[in-house]
């Protein structure tokens, strides 16, 4: 069965142990990193949540290629938020470097316009550089190593309902019908003479404005459609089965678990 | 025993100005196998869904009237228990799957029910097996299946859960023409096997004629005709009255002056040489000089290694209306994709006008090809369908003047002139597939490549867009068509392309490539009568 990554990209995670987890270990591991995030207080247990869901990552066989193409969006969010704190914020800790870059004289005053770089300044930075990058890993551990029945299997071993199950899976499934109509939309501006290599940055943005309307009109008819689909198979989102596929919990599944639970209290207290 | 009944029904959606079903009355007794036809937008699909109650408990709008169905109304109906004992089957195979592995599709709809796991498995397999599938289907994921193992599965999901009524919404309108015989067993194994009393909406009058005990036309919300097949298909006025083509015999047979349907005579008439002359009339090649188009050794093997072509050479000549046909997967789109500079071939080139076409920069080569995509929905992208038509002009820096002038003489080719300030969203879909059509031809491109036009349309439609392309060609326009619809190709092409496997098997005129048994058996097309009869005529025109 691919995963959600490997339905999208051919590329999914190859460690047999890891994918032969419970699905409900599957989603509950990305789950439980996504709380870390919410829980770190300081730039060391941030740097450890990063190094850990890494190891995550690796240990599962997540391929690194896909972490490749996140390598731009990493590097500019790092230098947008660096350059919020040093031009935007002034925030108290011993300074580092400090340049007026405008200062007006007026009546009831002066405005200044300083950037200051400190080091608390420079650490809040890291947490949230930190955070981002401990996101964009437990997406990624997330999209690669589970498949649209482990979410379904999985969730209703959770006790939720079937139909819910089904439209979180659907959910997912939806991202690779979205990307796959922009695909086609942009190729079809193509086919009537746009140049997206030359096309300066607000025509290019423009374009993709415009390209939402058949993104929407396309999402909404996909979602009418499936919802009939379910409806016709007798299934709303609150319809509950009487049946259920219970598949046992491994002894490597509930160690799992257990240091999954373990490392959300360390980070809840240090 | 009636087991469905439907009393003097009217339903408007809230979004639409009029009445979509206006007093229907119908009745469908046990074991019926009841066709449903009429053109686009007659009301079909949502008289189907007044017979699964989605309308009214679902959907919003209007709704007076009374349906019965199995003796519950579906005003009070609890839809979920009603739905176990009907089962349906739309039209779009893919977007009806939402489970990951064929096991899981067919048994999603078995969940509700309080089934021990055995059970559960064997009526899976039963579904499996009465529509051809084996247990080697359970672990594939469904959308990675042919077009016609996809419905088949769409139909094993449906009948596993053993309903007492089946419907079938355009089962094979999307399917090419192995998949449509697929899905055809399927319902004669269905037929064969079960007492299911079946509800077939369908335009392919072969079908209807073929299954149908009964069929009913629907014509702008109302039943104009409720008979049997014979009944409506040898009559022409009806045909006439109700905008209906019959089964290719009976037009046939109608064309060459005999009173009743028959094969054996139109054949003796062909071999005697006394079949009517203007029913073996074909387009022939006008095409003279030198190839507007050529593919030169186009190979194209995909990420991941799948050879779409391979080693494909063709030439195609100023005002040509040529056919490209085959099965899914045979290379058709990627072909046309790379003829239209919108993929890179992985080795070989194209030439247009014996200029490579990677020396064209976007704008110039949007400028000679246009390319029209099979889902008008993928390419209309504008507030108004003046912007729309516009759009490209616009990117060329024309003046107003010139563009207004080029937009109005594409809208009033494509009939829209009077929807030039309508949003393109809430056209219906034979207007959006004009307004498609007519933003690519405003830019005056000599090559028109155009990717299934005609999938999910009626005849009427799809012989009126046949007809617009004859005229594009007639115009020196090279144009390029992708269809699974052989007889239209037949009909209005100059010449037919074959691929199979990213092969080209077959180039040639519609006679000679579809009565050839080797060609048709190798690309699974079914050859049309009229072109079995013409072979023996040996006429041409």
């Amino acid at each position: 069965m691919p995963t959600i990554l490997g339905e999208l990209t051919g590329f999914e995670a190859k460690n047999n142990v890891y994918m032969s987890l419970h699905p409900v270990i599957k989603i509950l591991v990305p789950l439980f990193f996504s709380l870390d995030v919410l829980l770190i207080k300081n730039i060391y247990s941030a740097l450890i949540l990063v190094l850990l869901v890494f190891a995550t990552i690796l240990f599962a066989g997540v391929p690194l290629r896909i972490l490749k193409g996140f390598l731009i969006l990493i590097t500019s969010i790092s230098i947008f938020i660096v350059l919020s704190f040093i031009l935007f914020t002034n925030v108290p800790g011993n300074k580092l470097f400090e340049y007026t870059l405008l200062q007006v004289d007026a009546e009831k005053g002066t405005l200044v316009w300083r950037i200051s770089l400190t080091d608390s300044a420079l650490i809040k930075a890291g947490i949230f550089i930190f955070r981002i990058l401990a996101m964009i890993f437990t997406a990624t551990l997330f999209v690669a190593t589970v498949s649209d029945r482990d979410i379904v299997w999985g969730l209703r071993d959770l006790h939720l309902p079937l139909g819910f199950s089904v439209a979180v899976s659907l959910f997912f499934r939806g991202i690779s019908l979205f990307l796959e109509d922009f695909k086609i939309i942009r190729e079809a501006m193509m086919s009537r003479g746009v140049d997206f290599e030359k096309t300066s940055l607000s025509k290019k943005f423009m374009l993709y404005v415009n390209a939402l309307i058949p993104l929407v009109s396309l999402m909404i008819n996909r979602s009418y459609e499936v919802s009939l689909a379910l409806e016709s198979k007798g299934i709303s989102p609150w319809t509950k089965s009487k049946r259920h596929r219970k598949l046992a919990l491994k002894r490597v599944d509930l160690a799992v678990f257990v240091l999954g639970f373990a490392q959300l209290l360390i980070f809840g207290v240090i | 025993m009636e087991i469905i009944n439907v009393q003097d029904l009217y339903w408007q959606y809230y979004s639409s100005p009029d009445h979509v079903l206006k007093g229907i009355s119908l009745s469908v007794e046990k074991g019926e196998f009841l066709a449903v036809t009429g053109p686009s937008g007659a009301g079909k699909t949502t008289l189907m869904l007044t017979l699964t109650g989605i309308i009214p408990q679902r959907l919003p709008g209007k709704f007076k009237g009374e349906v019965t169905v199995l003796g519950e109304s579906t005003l009070s109906a609890d839809l979920a228990r009603l739905m176990q004992r009907v089962g349906v089957v739309f039209e779009d195979p893919e977007i009806q799957f939402v489970m990951g592995s064929v096991e899981d599709e067919v048994s999603l709809s078995l969940e509700p029910l309080d089934l021990s796991e055995d059970e559960l498995r064997r009526r899976v397999n039963h579904a499996l097996k009465i529509v051809g599938l084996d247990e080697s289907f359970l672990p594939r994921n469904p959308l990675q299946l042919s077009g016609g193992e996809k419905q088949r599965v769409a139909i094993a999901a449906a009948i596993a859960k053993d309903p007492e009524i089946l419907i079938l919404d355009e089962p094979t309108s999307d399917l090419d023409p192995l998949g449509k015989e697929e899905v055809i067993q399927a319902v004669e194994k269905l037929r064969r096997e079960t007492d299911l009393t079946i509800i077939l909406v369908e335009q392919d009058p072969e079908i209807i004629q073929r299954f149908a005990d009964r069929v009913v036309v629907l014509n702008n919300g109302k039943i104009v005709f409720d008979g049997e097949p014979s009944e409506l298909y040898k009559n022409p006025e009806h045909l006439k009255r109700f905008s209906i083509y019959p089964p290719e015999l009976y037009e046939l047979s109608f064309k060459a002056g005999l009173n009743s349907p028959s094969y054996e005579k139109l054949l003796e008439m062909a071999r005697s040489g006394n079949l009517n002359h203007d029913i073996c009339k074909f387009y022939e090649t006008r095409s003279e000089g030198k190839p507007k188009l050529q593919a030169v050794n186009i190979t194209h093997v995909y990420p991941g290694g799948v050879k779409a072509l391979e080693n494909v050479n063709l030439a195609i000549g100023t005002g040509e209306l040529v056919a490209f046909l085959g099965p899914n997967g045979s290379g058709k789109t990627t072909l046309a994709k790379i003829l239209a500079g919108l993929l890179d071939p992985t080795e070989g080139k194209v030439l247009i006008d014996g200029k490579d076409l990677r020396s064209f920069n976007r704008l110039e080569l949007a400028s000679k090809v246009g390319y029209v995509y099979q889902n008008p929905q993928h390419q209309l992208f504008c507030q108004t369908v003046y912007e729309e038509v516009a759009f490209g002009l616009k990117l060329r820096g024309l003046p107003i003047n010139e563009i207004e002038e080029k937009v109005e003489v594409a809208l009033e080719t494509f009939r829209l002139g009077h929807l030039r300030d309508e949003h393109p969203f809430f056209l219906s879909k034979g207007e959006k597939r004009r307004l498609a059509l007519a933003s690519v031809y405003a830019l005056d491109p000599n090559i028109l490549i155009v990717d299934e036009p005609t999938t999910g349309q009626d005849r009427v439609f799809s012989e009126q867009l046949f007809q617009l392309l004859r005229e594009l060609a007639y115009k020196n326009k090279s144009v390029i068509v992708i269809t699974h619809s052989v007889e239209l190709a037949a009909k209005y092409a100059d010449r037919l392309i074959i691929l199979r496997k990213g092969r080209i098997i077959a180039d040639g005129s519609p006679v000679d490539v579809l009565t050839n048994d080797a060609i048709t058996r190798d690309a699974k097309l079914k050859t049309p009568l009229i072109a079995q009869l013409c072979k023996h005529g040996n006429k041409k025109s």
